[in-house]
Formats: C-alpha cells, sequence, structure tokens
C-alpha cells in the first residue's frame, strides 16, 4: 500500500512543479535579505536622534552622512527582491527543461 | 537644511549624467533600445523618489525620541520596500519595459554617491594600500 502511494505520487511531481517549488523556497529565503537593512536603518536613525539630542547644532552632518549610509545599505535589500521577484514571475529554468 | 539640498542636487545631477551615458549606450548598442530606456529612466525616477522620502524620514526622525525614530524608520523603509517590490513586478510583467535596465536604474543612486563621496578621494586609494598596524 506504502509502496503504491509512494509509487503514485513520483508519477505526480514533474520537473517543472520541481522546479516551481524550489524557486518558490528559493524566492522565500531571498526576501530574508530585505529584513538586515532595515533593522540597520533602524539603528542608526535611533543613534543619529541621539546624537542631535546631544549636539543639535551637528544636525545637518548627522542627517547628510546618515542619508548616504541608509541609501547605499537599502540597495542591499532591493538585490533580495529582484532574486525573489525574478524566481517568482519570470523564471529562468522552467525553460531550460 | 541647505546641505542636504545641496547634496540632493549633487547626487540627482550625477545620476542624470549616468542615464545619459546609459542611455546612449543602449541606443547604439542594442537592438530593443526603446524598453531598454524606458525601464532605465523608470528605475532612475522611482529611485530618486525612494531617496528623497529617505532623506524626509531621516530628518524627521533625528527630531524624535530614539525608540520612536527608529521604529519609524523601519517603518518607512517597509512602505519603500514594498513600493519597490511593486516596480520591479511592473517591470517583469510589461513587455515594453525591459527589467534588467530598471534594476539597474535602481542602483544608479547608489553609484552615484559611491562615485560623489568614495571615489573621487585620492585619500581612499592611498588607504587600500596603507598598512593598518600603525
Amino acid at each position: 500500500m506504502l509502496n503504491e502511494t509512494t509509487n503514485a505520487a513520483t508519477a505526480a511531481v514533474n520537473g517543472k512543479a520541481l522546479i516551481l517549488a524550489a524557486s518558490a523556497i528559493g524566492a522565500g529565503l531571498a526576501m530574508i535579505a530585505g529584513i538586515g537593512p532595515g533593522i540597520g536603518q533602524g539603528y542608526a536613525a535611533g543613534k543619529g536622534a541621539e546624537g542631535v539630542g546631544r549636539q543639535p547644532e551637528a544636525q545637518g552632518d548627522i542627517v547628510r552622512t546618515m542619508l548616504l549610509g541608509a541609501a547605499v545599505a537599502e540597495t542591499t535589500g532591493i538585490y533580495g527582491l529582484v532574486v525573489a521577484i525574478i524566481l517568482l514571475f519570470a523564471n529562468p529554468l522552467v525553460g531550460k527543461l | 537644511m541647505d546641505s542636504v539640498k545641496v547634496l540632493h542636487k549633487k547626487i540627482f545631477m550625477t545620476a542624470g549624467v549616468f542615464t545619459f551615458i546609459l542611455a546612449m549606450v543602449f541606443l547604439l548598442f542594442f537592438d530593443s533600445s526603446k524598453s531598454l530606456i524606458l525601464g532605465l529612466v523608470f528605475g532612475v525616477l522611482i529611485s530618486g523618489l525612494n531617496f528623497i522620502d529617505l532623506s524626509n524620514t531621516l530628518q524627521r526622525a533625528v527630531s524624535m525620541s530614539p525608540e520612536k525614530a527608529q521604529s519609524y524608520t523601519v517603518r518607512k523603509y517597509f512602505m519603500r520596500y514594498i513600493m519597490n517590490g511593486v516596480v520591479i513586478f511592473v517591470a517583469v510583467k510589461t513587455p515594453h519595459i525591459h527589467v534588467i535596465s530598471t534594476v539597474l536604474g535602481m542602483l544608479l543612486i547608489k553609484f552615484s554617491i559611491m562615485i560623489t563621496n568614495l571615489f573621487n578621494d585620492k585619500q581612499f586609494y592611498i588607504n587600500i594600500f596603507k598598512r593598518k598596524e600603525v
């Protein structure tokens, strides 16, 4: 009985379905990349607010430096997002079958 | 906040110059240049809006208490992240917008920041070869 069920399941899973399932898992893993920059930006903004509270005349310098760092950090999240969206909606691996 | 506006202007000017150069390269060397240029302009415009939003967020965040600033910045970051996701999704689904050039356009702001603030400084190249022990 168990053998028959296993054989039926193996026959049902074809190559395309396997690739799509693996791509969905990969897309989910790639989305984890978006969490890091968010947490990092939050910490930076918190410390920036502390810095401005301690030295209000340096606000312009603090915001400027933080802006450059945050903009560069944000692009790393975009890389993960691009990988996830391409895996989900324009998967190049399905055509290879 | 004049210094921030000057920074905006400098970065947008550099991004504009790079967009123009890339558009010329697409026009001269690629067959599907229309979709490539459209994607590039689309990506640059969206990333410019994101940069302005980031700037407004940080300017507001530094006047808050640290805990509030942290949660506010993270919230706004995820809103921008979702917006970026929608933009890439639209670029993937629309046939006359090239997705690779859209992503390239979205990353152009980063390249212009790197070029205007890091790679134009000779000290950066000197520091690469400088010994760190002393």
